[in-house]
């Protein structure tokens, strides 16, 4: 079950876009995100889906995989869709119903929406794809270090950041494990109403936390035992270079970028 | 109620990044009143053939047939099955969550769907069966007992429902020499009331050799040896390359007679070990 989960799994091969420095792909895709924001012509879409298609394959993970990331918010995403649908009132009517009213407009606009939800959530989901949980609160740090200067503890934040991150696969495992041995004993987790269900989970929740925090005052030994934090400058084992790699993915972005912006305002009228 | 087990393979995440394969191919019978005992390192498929045994896991390849319920078949009666099969997973103080002793242990039957004042009746006897005093805990919360109490509250969990066959999935991890000791005799014991199979596995050759009459050995996810412990421990060359060891006694007793002492017998526990000893050694 918690094995269909695939936000913040990290997809082991070995690709370009594998071997980039974290930081920059935090920075890629956060431009990413607001070009997914600033275009809204259909042809722009397009643009931004055959990146996104290209950015897949160059990091060599499977296109099921990676659509595997939408099965959690198509929910949303249809929602969304029909919300939109159905208050757009403006423009050109299509059809319209008894209240319900729906024009042109409307149908663009909730189409553009559940695009924009799709192409953020499968752009965010090949960051985590390609970069492991540790690199990615490192380069995380790594970029929040100018808050430093405003007392901001970033180092705490990150440790506490890679130590959550750190524990998701574990307490799931810890869930799929107390889950059986609860079936184990005649419970059943998908019968009956809403309410039936979630009392269901109490016998798992329980166990859950209890080993939870016996595992965070285990933790805070182990690393009160080594000192931790005792020294105010503590140095790297992997410390983040630049390489040619990253280069090279700035400049297809920037790329990408100005191409966007230009199919989305038509080439300002040059052709 | 005997099981058999048939060319049984499972493939992990089949077909991803992950895909990892557990078991290949993996055929033996287990008959009615069997202790067995199951050995083999770390992700020798040991955890994934018990959780196939009470349909944790589905069958995908190959078949398991427990009695008359065929564990291939699609639809299946689990709660029927599960209630048969006791399941004694590691580590099992952690699945407790009920503010009560008492409550907890009841979770089993009361979801098997057994009446209340049956249920009330097979709690008690559990508590007791284990070695508890059911006055003094079936009001306590279960968090407040010591770790050995814990787990027998955990087994008395799993035995309420009187399942006629028990698996355990090393019974004794985490335990201190005495409370291992305490845990295995209390098994044995089981084996005296309604549970009729067993079925353990341990990374302990002492107490496979001393408990088990039936062990098989898996290696990387292929079933190696089908056999008795005598025959299992009687030559050393069988479990080079697999990452086991003999057990003490019959280590002690090959040690000896290299060195020149007649021993001749299996000695699989320390009663029969002396027993050996003093037949080859005659006090002066």
């Amino acid at each position: 079950m918690s094995r269909d989960i695939t936000l913040g799994q990290y997809y082991p091969v070995e690709s370009f876009a594998h071997k980039l420095d974290p930081r920059v792909k935090l920075l890629l895709v956060i431009v990413y995100i607001v070009g997914v924001f600033l275009v809204d012509s259909l042809y722009a879409y397009i643009v931004v889906g055959a990146f996104l298609i290209t950015s897949i394959i160059v990091s060599r993970i499977p296109f099921k995989s990676v659509l595997k990331s939408v099965k959690g918010i198509i929910f949303i995403v249809i929602f969304t869709a029909i919300l939109n649908l159905l208050f757009h009132k403006e423009g050109e009517v299509l059809w319209s119903f008894w209240i319900i009213v729906i024009t042109k407009e409307g149908v663009l606009f909730s189409i553009k929406m559940a695009l924009r939800l799709l192409l953020l959530v499968l752009g965010t989901t090949l960051l985590t794809y390609t970069t492991t949980p540790m690199s990615l609160t490192d380069g995380m740090e790594s970029l929040l270090s100018p808050l430093k200067l405003v007392k901001f503890p970033v180092h705490d934040v990150s440790i506490i950041m890679s130590i959550a991150l750190r524990f998701i696969p574990i307490l799931m495992e810890e869930v799929d494990k107390i889950m059986m041995a609860q079936k184990a004993r005649g419970a059943s987790f998908d019968n009956g109403n809403l309410f039936k269900r979630a009392k269901a989970l109490l016998p798992v929740l329980i166990p859950l936390f209890v080993s939870a925090f016996r595992r965070a005052d285990e933790l805070a030994l182990a690393l009160d035992a080594r000192c931790y934090n005792a020294t105010p400058n503590r140095t790297r084992y992997k410390k983040l270079t630049l390489s040619w790699r990253d280069l090279v993915a700035t400049i297809a972005f920037a790329v990408y970028i100005v191409l966007i912006v230009a199919v989305n305002n038509n080439f300002w009228g040059l052709y | 109620m005997s099981i058999e087990i048939k060319n049984l393979s499972f493939v992990y995440g089949a077909k991803s990044a992950y895909e990892k394969r557990a078991l290949e191919d993996v055929s033996f019978t287990i008959k009615d009143g069997e202790t067995l005992g199951i050995i083999g390192t770390t992700g020798s498929g040991k955890s994934t053939l018990i959780q196939h045994l009470n349909a944790l896991i589905r069958v995908t390849n190959g078949s398991i047939v427990i009695d008359d319920i065929d564990l291939s078949q699609k639809r299946i009666n689990l709660q029927l099955l599960r209630s048969k099969i006791g399941m004694l997973f590691q580590y099992p103080e952690y699945q407790l969550f009920e503010d009560t002793v008492e409550a907890d242990v009841a979770f089993g039957p009361k979801n098997f769907g057994y009446k209340k004042e049956d249920i009330d009746y097979m709690v008690r006897q559990a508590i007791e069966l284990v070695g508890l005093d059911y006055y003094e805990v079936k009001d306590k919360s279960p968090f407040e007992l010591s770790g050995g109490q814990k787990r027998r509250v955990a087994i008395a969990g799993i035995i309420a429902s009187r399942p006629s066959i028990l698996v355990l999935d090393e019974p004794t991890a985490g335990l201190d020499p005495i409370g291992k000791r305490e845990i295995l005799d209390l098994v044995k014991r089981l084996k005296d009331s309604f549970v009729k199979t067993i079925i353990m596995i341990s990374h302990n050759m002492d107490e496979i050799a001393e408990y088990c009459d039936h062990v098989i050995v898996l290696h990387e996810g292929k079933l190696i040896y089908d056999t008795t412990p005598e025959e299992l421990f009687s030559d050393k060359e069988k479990l080079v390359g697999t990452g086991l060891s003999l057990p003490h006694t019959v280590n002690i007793a090959r040690l000896l007679s290299e060195k020149g002492v007649e021993i001749n017998e299996s000695c699989l526990d320390v009663d029969s070990l002396v027993n050996a000893i003093e037949k080859a050694v005659p006090n002066e």
